[in-house]
């Protein structure tokens, strides 16, 4: 399980390097969509290390859910955009929190060791 | 198993991180660059400004227009004046004039002494003769290089003549512009000019030229008391 997350910690570092020097920019209408996907993609992976800790990891839910809630959110926030209605917010309230559970159980399975 | 689920985990949270770094670099951009509503306003700002560039392109195209053809009239007037200006200054004699005609060649009586002539050239005779030629259509007449315009005169003054102002003596070359024959003609005519000058001894003879040039005016021409009358 450790070795779980510390391959989490290098990848998450691997990956920000590579995408600090890719000359990547999202054009600025999508930027909020990417931002969306973006928290969605850090709850299911704080989830991840949650059902970790808990001993109940499965590997397919946690990569179905990791790429459906990204896709999820940022196609939330597109159909909100296209309805009027800021639908962006629900999804960054919804994962906000479920982040926070998720930090915050994380944290007690750590404590409890 | 889980060695696939090792390799799951670290693209998972590559892909994690490298949303987070573009998602934090295109923040930045963003910040810096301007938002996406005043883009837009700019945008509906700068086609209106497009759009009055295009009308303001149109007017200018539409009065460079006008103004050549403003200057070509004035370019077309002004050619006109100027020809009219030439025209009056040959009427006046203020330019020399060349063409065919004839020159008439008057000189006194021979005699011993140049002092003592029975009979001396007049301004009379002078006269008559400038008449005749301008009644046979001449239209550039000059005694001795001095050019007959509308003010000049032809005045005895002692034994000299004076064609304007200046003093002449015999003998008298004319020149006058015309038809060479008509006017040829209408000295030399039985009972003319000719005839006449040749009864008083006068010596006159007549040369036909196909070039002739009269010379210009060659005083101020200067009108004190006349006006032009303004019609209307």
């Amino acid at each position: 399980m450790w070795l779980g997350i510390w391959l989490a910690v290098l990848g998450l570092a691997l990956g920000i390097v590579l995408g600090l020097n890719l000359p990547i920019t999202i054009p600025q209408a999508y930027a909020k969509y990417m931002s969306v996907a973006a928290l969605a993609a850090l709850d299911s992976v704080f989830g991840g290390i949650r059902a970790a800790m808990e001993d109940h990891y499965d590997n397919r839910i946690f990569i179905t859910g990791f790429f459906s809630n990204a896709l999820l959110a940022a196609g939330l926030a597109f159909i909100g955009e296209r309805l009027g209605i800021d639908l962006y917010l629900a999804a960054v309230v919804a994962f906000g929190v479920r982040l926070f559970q998720n930090l915050a159980i994380i944290r007690r399975h750590l404590l409890k060791k | 198993m889980n060695r696939s689920m090792y390799l799951s985990i670290g693209i998972v949270t590559m892909i994690l991180g490298v949303m987070l770094a573009v998602q934090f670099r295109t923040n930045r951009y963003i910040e810096q660059s301007v938002p996406a509503d005043r883009a837009q306003e700019l945008q509906v700002e700068l086609s209106k400004l497009e759009k009055d560039n295009r009308k303001l392109d149109r007017e200018i195209e539409d009065l460079m227009y006008k103004l050549e053809q403003a200057q070509k009239g004035q370019l077309q007037a002004q050619a006109a004046i100027e020809d009219e200006l030439k025209k009056a200054r040959i009427h006046a004699g203020l330019v020399t004039v060349s063409g065919p005609g004839i020159e008439v060649v008057m000189d006194n009586p021979p005699s011993q002494s140049r002092r003592n002539h029975v009979f001396i050239i007049r301004d009379e005779d002078l006269l008559r003769m400038v008449n005749e030629l301008r009644g046979a259509g001449a239209e550039a007449i000059s005694i001795n290089g001095q050019r007959m315009i509308s003010t000049s005169e032809i005045r005895q003054a002692g034994s000299f003549i004076n064609i304007n102002l200046e003093r002449t003596e015999p003998p008298f070359h004319i020149l006058a512009i015309g038809s060479p024959e008509k006017l040829k003609s209408a000295l030399e005519i039985s009972g003319g000019l000719i005839d006449y000058f040749k009864d008083l001894g006068i010596v006159v003879k007549i040369q036909s030229h196909s070039s002739v040039t009269v010379p210009a005016y060659n005083r101020s021409l200067q009108f004190n008391y006349a006006k032009a009358v303004r019609k209307g």
